[in-house]
């Protein structure tokens, strides 16, 4: 297998529109959730999210969705970081791994809103906006003509994208590979978690005793990823290694974890297996942390069971409380915080965490920032369905 | 050398019927499912399933069920059944992968259709989750019991295969012993309404590859149990088929013609020999017609192409229903090719024993 590391990042987000401001951001303690001002849902009681601030001299068009203008975006930034020569090289031996839930969603839900009013509506620009479109607009910039997978899996998809980089890179099928995910408001995502309860109408809380539920929010990360050896021979800078990941199903429930967290408590075991790492060597996790009731405590849970008396000297982190729940997009921009952790050896902050569970007794990083040595890190992602992804990173030095 | 993948147990729900037979018969048939769409699936001409749960889906959960969920459910149960499989003995080592276009579909517009007229008052919580197409593995994991890794694949009219894709990496990389890969779709008044419009639909007449007449839409779930040749050995199973290779191309060019020659390539590489039979993706669709016309052009030896979606309709299990056809043909080798009007193509080789 070979070693697969990453060369280049973009990451927009409701805390600015490249890693550098986004970065800066959080260790400054800034949050991104802030009263709605782009998305416009004046029935719902909640009017809080974390929105992405696109500039106001690229306007929407025909064609492009405003996920794609968030994944294009990122994408652009991971780009120049990677300083890759797209020119030249063997097309079919580059890949775009892909992941959005609601990247169509506002196109259909604007048709569905155009016939209530007894308008005729655009059909063809719902079945356009498939959420594939992404994917194949990302290829069609990097001039890939290799495998393009975009994946599905709602909270872990993007999560999942990195990991099937990741695979085919170690197993030398491709040069390079872009990974990632991006995410928008729309209403079936705003109303659906509304209607579940599943919302904090002020800014979430992760790890918190009185958390009270998430916060959604939008944003995009794509990863340059390619195998140490041809990185080290074009003298590309590296920002860190992934060396494995683990996934799971908890089989137990449609929208709840596992109350004892054992699914997640596998993925996170396999990716440990598949890294090569011991848990004592793993200082980092950028945590799911949804700040709902359910997800926080199951998954200190698994943490304890996976690392067991480790679990003491880690630091867990949620980036929920600067860029709310990204849903799809959400695992990529976890892998991108603990990415930027890792190079700078310091623990971005859980924010709002004045009053810790106890049920979460680990160092989840309240507050402030801290600065610590890290060697490894665990970015996890849980989604609906019971689909538990972990994704395994290493410090590059 | 890479691990054989074989198929040990087959479930499908397809609009000719439920199970092996009924494909069979189809298939040699040749007969096509199409009939007039009741209301509550649209309108027009559609290939629908019209799937029995008794004994199979609790009649509680079965309610909260879309139709992918429940065609991928019953489908499932009849894998397993027909691998001689107890998914209990292995959970956390069996894994999941799913295909699905639709999946999410038919429920984002139960969900949307009163929350956008009514607001929060309209919006339903039980519905929403399964807007999401994960939602259909999340069922299907819970009802069996299935532990281990999952993803739920999106390729347009391939989505199967890169299911397909995904659970042979998973088996030959250790990360699964046992795979279940679905296909699963149902029709919607929404779905339909924006193909017809689209002007994707055929308006008269049933599809007719090269026609450019369009496609015709169904539904349906085809469940496939993938297992390494030697497990399945081990535990002498009955091994149905076997998955020779599987490949994907994705042309940068939207150009059928180009697309068609991409997989013609693809497919050359599976198949140094002619195949004894060829099932292919076109569906009336003019761009996948193009495709595979430009991929005949390049392979005169091989056999005439025969077409499941002609019979069973577009999507109707994301391409799965390619496998299935091919699973139940008569030839010892055949080749599947699945082209998309973008993204990523694929093209496989089966054997029989």
């Amino acid at each position: 297998m070979k070693r697969v590391v990453v060369t280049g990042l973009g990451f927009v987000s409701s805390l600015g529109l490249d890693a550098k401001t986004t970065w800066a951001g959080m260790l400054e303690g800034r949050s991104g959730i802030r009263p709605l001002r782009h998305f416009a849902t004046p029935r719902e009681a909640i009017q809080i999210a974390a929105e992405v601030d696109l500039p106001e001299d690229a306007p929407p068009t025909r064609h492009t969705s405003r996920c794609e203008r968030l994944a294009m975006l990122a994408l652009e930034e991971a780009l120049r970081q990677a300083g890759l020569d797209l020119d030249s090289g063997d097309p079919r031996r580059r890949g775009v791994f892909h992941a959005s839930t609601a990247a169509g969603m506002p196109v259909a839900e604007a048709y569905i809103l155009a016939r209530q009013a007894g308008e005729r509506g655009k059909a063809t620009e719902p079945l356009y906006q498939h959420c594939s479109i992404i994917t194949d607009r990302v290829a069609e910039r990097i001039q890939a003509m290799g495998p393009r997978s975009t994946v599905m899996n709602a909270c872990s998809s993007s999560l999942t994208t990195i990991a099937q980089a990741w695979e085919r890179l170690a197993i030398g099928e491709l040069d390079f590979a872009v990974a990632g995910g991006a995410d928008v408001l729309c209403h079936t995502t705003f109303g659906g978690f509304s209607s579940l309860k599943a919302m904090d109408p002020n800014p979430c809380r992760p790890f918190s005793v009185d958390r009270a539920g998430l916060n959604l929010g939008e944003g995009a990360v794509q990863l340059v990823l390619e195998p140490l050896d041809l990185a080290q021979a074009r003298g590309a800078e590296i920002l860190g290694e992934v060396v494995g990941y683990g996934a799971s199903s908890d089989a137990h429930h449609p929208t709840a974890p596992h109350p004892e967290g054992i699914g997640a408590a596998r993925a996170m075991d396999m990716a440990l297996q598949v890294g090569r790492l011991h848990a004592e060597e793993v200082d980092l996790i950028s945590a799911h942390g949804t700040a709902t009731p359910a997800n926080d405590g199951v998954e200190c849970l698994a943490i304890h069971r996976v690392l067991g008396s480790a679990a003491r000297g880690v630091s867990v982190t949620s980036s929920k409380s600067q860029f709310g729940h990204t849903l799809g997009a959400a695992g990529a921009l976890a892998t991108a915080v603990a990415l930027l952790a890792l190079r700078d050896q310091v623990v971005s902050p859980t924010l709002r965490l004045d009053q810790p569970d106890p049920a979460c007794d680990m160092d989840c990083t309240p507050l402030i920032p801290r600065e610590r040595k890290l060697r490894a890190a665990l970015v996890n992602a849980f989604a609906f369905g019971g689909n538990n992804m972990c994704l395994a990173l290493r410090r590059w030095e | 050398m890479k691990p054989e993948c074989v198929i040990t147990g087959m479930g499908l729900v397809l609009p000719c019927g439920t199970g092996i037979e009924a494909a069979s018969a189809s298939w040699r048939s040749q007969q096509p499912c199409f009939r007039q769409l009741p209301p509550e699936l649209g309108s027009g001409l559609g290939a629908i399933c019209d799937v029995s749960t008794a004994g199979i889906i609790p009649p509680i959960l079965n309610r909260r069920l879309d139709r992918v969920s429940r065609f991928a459910w019953v489908a499932t149960h009849h894998a397993l059944l027909d691998a001689d499989l107890d998914p209990t003995q292995i959970r956390d080592r069996i894994g999941l992968a799913v295909g699905s276009v639709t999946g999410g579909i038919e429920a984002s517009e139960q969900f949307l259709r009163p929350y956008l007229a009514k607001g929060p008052a309209g919006a339903s919580p039980m519905i929403f989750p399964n807007s999401v197409a994960v939602a259909i593995s999340g069922h299907i994991s819970t009802a069996f019991g299935l532990r281990g890794c999952s993803t739920t694949q999106l390729a347009r009219e391939a989505c199967f295969f890169a299911a397909l894709d995904q659970a042979m990496r998973w088996l030959r990389l250790g990360m699964a012993d046992v795979m279940v890969v679905i296909g699963t779709d149902g029709l919607s008044p929404l779905f339909g309404e924006l193909l017809q419009r689209s002007r994707l639909s055929a308006r008269h007449g049933l599809p007719e590859v090269g026609s450019r007449r369009g496609l015709l839409p169904g539904e349906g779930a085809q469940a496939f149990i993938l297992e390494t040749r030697d497990r399945a050995e081990t535990r002498r199973a009955r091994i149905r088929a076997s998955i020779r290779g599987l490949t994907s191309c994705a042309p940068a060019t939207p150009d059928p013609k180009a697309r068609g020659l991409a997989l013609a390539e693809a497919a050359s590489a599976l198949t140094p020999i002619p195949p004894d039979a060829w099932i292919a993706g076109s569906s009336g669709h003019p761009i996948l017609d193009e495709v595979e016309c430009a991929l005949r052009s390049r392979h005169p030896r091989w056999p005439q192409p025969r077409f499941p979606k002609t019979l069973w309709g577009e999507f109707c299990g994301s391409g799965g229903q390619l496998l299935a056809a091919a699973a139940v043909d008569l030839a010892p080798s055949v080749l599947i090719t699945a082209p998309a009007s973008l993204g990523a193509q694929f093209a496989t080789a089966m054997e029989k024993p």
